[in-house]
């Protein structure tokens, strides 16, 4: 596991415990983002710590053609994004 | 008159609702609306508060009341008015609300009054407050055609609120059916629209995000793209038209405050210069020396917006605009309300239950950008007490905050991040600088 994808999986426990959300286990490659535990919300929350911790929010940076569906999708566009700084 | 019944009436075909896998003509709606006509005479000419229970007796009643009942209250589930001349609906059969030997009107089908509507918004202290409308100042953009007619509405707004209610109207004025899919998460409403066959979606932006992180909206074959309750950024409008591009594709900036707003549907954010001070528009547009924008519809307006208004007529709708080149674009509130994905946040609201916390000295909650929602709430707070500066104290601070939040504000309201600050900084005029933080 890469040490960005394991700072995206710990900041999505950070925001499920503060939110009161249950994440799903596991949380797999293909598991469908919006069937993680993790509401609009939380996903706004998560997207705004990790700009917090990283420096930059790929959905502003990136004209992003697609939204991401499942956390493999998730995690490349924040490597993407990484590989730009 | 052209009331809700008659012009439904008078239509050549009307569509069909689906709402919990039930599907329900709006012929029988109509049918049922007759009936309570028929069932309540005492009803006639007083004032209604509707509570939404669900979508068709919601739409019955509405049907029943406009042009019946003098006044429209449409209460939201967690909105109670305590004014003790208005009629609750649904009926409480065990509370005679009204003297039945009160001689009926003669008709129930025709009308019989101009029903002034009222739609609740929430108010800075917690408590809505109202705004008055007819049905000709809410249904003004709504009309029927054969085109329209072959429509299929999706539903994702709460019907109760300005939002929700235009596309109610827009859906059954124009001969159209209606899907409803509020009280579901994405997945599943997304699973609704494609089984419903649904062509015409109205959401706000947060909501279009969503529905595109579901990975399935491609799957649907929509012909109207219509967003509305928060700013419309540049690139979400061009993601929906590469997905849908024969997709008309547009979206709407209207305040419950001010009725309807306008309509833009160049594709393009924001809204063209050259519309302010266009008198040939049904709203003139200008914009103030604060750089206010201040609309004035062609309807009457509210009463309560006459602090609001100047002596042309026009309303300080509070939205801050920034004009760039030939293009006028929105800011966000001037108020500092905060938009969290479409769902109003007072700031001042937030800031009093975090001043509950006994050792909160100063708070400020702000909104914050998010590429995802819009906006999102954030505080910064002060703490007294010198032991404070240790980091497991500072955590028990933001836990006890947190706690008070939960127990008291809706989870849209509650801030995303607290930060705990030297000091917070005032304006010349002692007021809070709530200057949104990118």
């Amino acid at each position: 596991m890469t040490n960005l994808e394991q700072q995206i999986r710990q900041t999505m426990q950070q925001v499920a415990e503060l939110s009161d959300c249950q994440l799903v286990d596991p949380i797999d490659a293909d598991t469908l983002l919006l069937e993680c535990g993790l509401d609009s919300l939380g996903y706004a929350m998560l997207v705004a710590q990790l700009e917090e911790d990283l420096g930059f929010d790929p959905f502003t940076e990136l004209a992003i053609d697609t939204y991401p569906s499942t956390f493999t999708e998730l995690l490349a566009i924040y490597q993407q994004c990484a590989s730009s700084q | 008159m052209q009331s809700f019944s008659n012009q439904l009436a008078n239509l050549p075909t009307t569509g069909v609702i689906t709402s919990a896998g039930e599907h329900s003509s709006i012929a029988e709606l109509i049918k049922q609306a007759q009936e309570i006509r028929l069932q309540y005479p005492q009803l006639c000419q007083h004032s209604i508060a509707i509570s939404y229970t669900n979508l068709n007796e919601f739409i019955a009643a509405l049907i029943a009341f406009d042009g019946w009942c003098s006044a429209i209250y449409v209460c939201p589930p967690d909105v109670s008015i305590s004014d003790e001349e208005l009629i609750k609906w649904p009926l409480d059969n065990a509370i005679a609300v009204i003297d039945s030997t009160e001689e009926p009107p003669k008709s129930t089908a025709s009308d019989v009054t101009q029903t002034t509507w009222y739609l609740a918004t929430s108010g800075t202290t917690g408590e809505p407050k109202w705004f008055s409308h007819s049905f000709l100042s809410l249904t003004a953009n709504t009309k029927y055609s054969h085109r329209l007619q072959t429509l299929c509405w999706a539903l994702l707004y709460q019907p109760f609120r300005f939002a929700g209610l235009q596309v109610v109207l827009q859906a059954l004025l124009s001969g159209a059916d209606l899907v409803d899919v509020v009280d579901y998460e994405p997945l599943v409403q997304m699973a609704f629209l494609k089984h419903g066959g649904v062509t015409a979606v109205s959401a706000t932006p947060s909501l279009w995000r969503q529905l595109l992180m579901t990975g399935q909206l491609s799957e649907l074959t929509l012909s109207h793209i219509t967003l509305g309750g928060e700013i419309a950024d540049q690139s979400l409008l061009d993601k929906l038209q590469r997905l849908f591009p024969k997709a008309k594709l547009r979206h709407i900036y209207a305040s419950t405050e001010a009725g309807v707003g306008f309509v833009v549907t160049d594709g393009l954010a924001g809204f063209p210069a050259k519309w302010l001070d266009d008198c040939s528009l049904s709203v003139a547009l200008k914009v103030s020396d604060k750089q206010h924008l201040l609309i004035k519809p062609s309807h009457h307006l509210c009463q309560t917006l006459a602090q609001q208004t100047d002596a042309q007529g026009y309303v300080d709708t509070l939205d801050t605009v920034k004009i760039i080149d030939d293009r006028v674009f929105f800011l966000g509130r001037s108020t500092g309300t905060i938009n969290v994905g479409g769902n109003k946040v007072h700031p001042e609201k937030v800031e009093q239950v975090l001043l509950q916390c006994a050792d909160i000295s100063q708070v400020k909650v702000y909104a914050k950008k998010s590429a995802l929602l819009g906006e999102l709430v954030v505080a910064d707070v002060t703490i007294d007490g010198p032991s404070i500066r240790e980091e497991t104290n500072q955590q028990e601070v933001k836990q006890q905050l947190l706690k008070l939040c939960k127990n008291q504000l809706q989870r849209f309201e509650i801030p995303t991040k607290i930060n705990i600050v030297n000091n917070i900084s005032y304006d010349p005029s002692g007021k809070l600088n709530r200057k949104q933080h990118d």
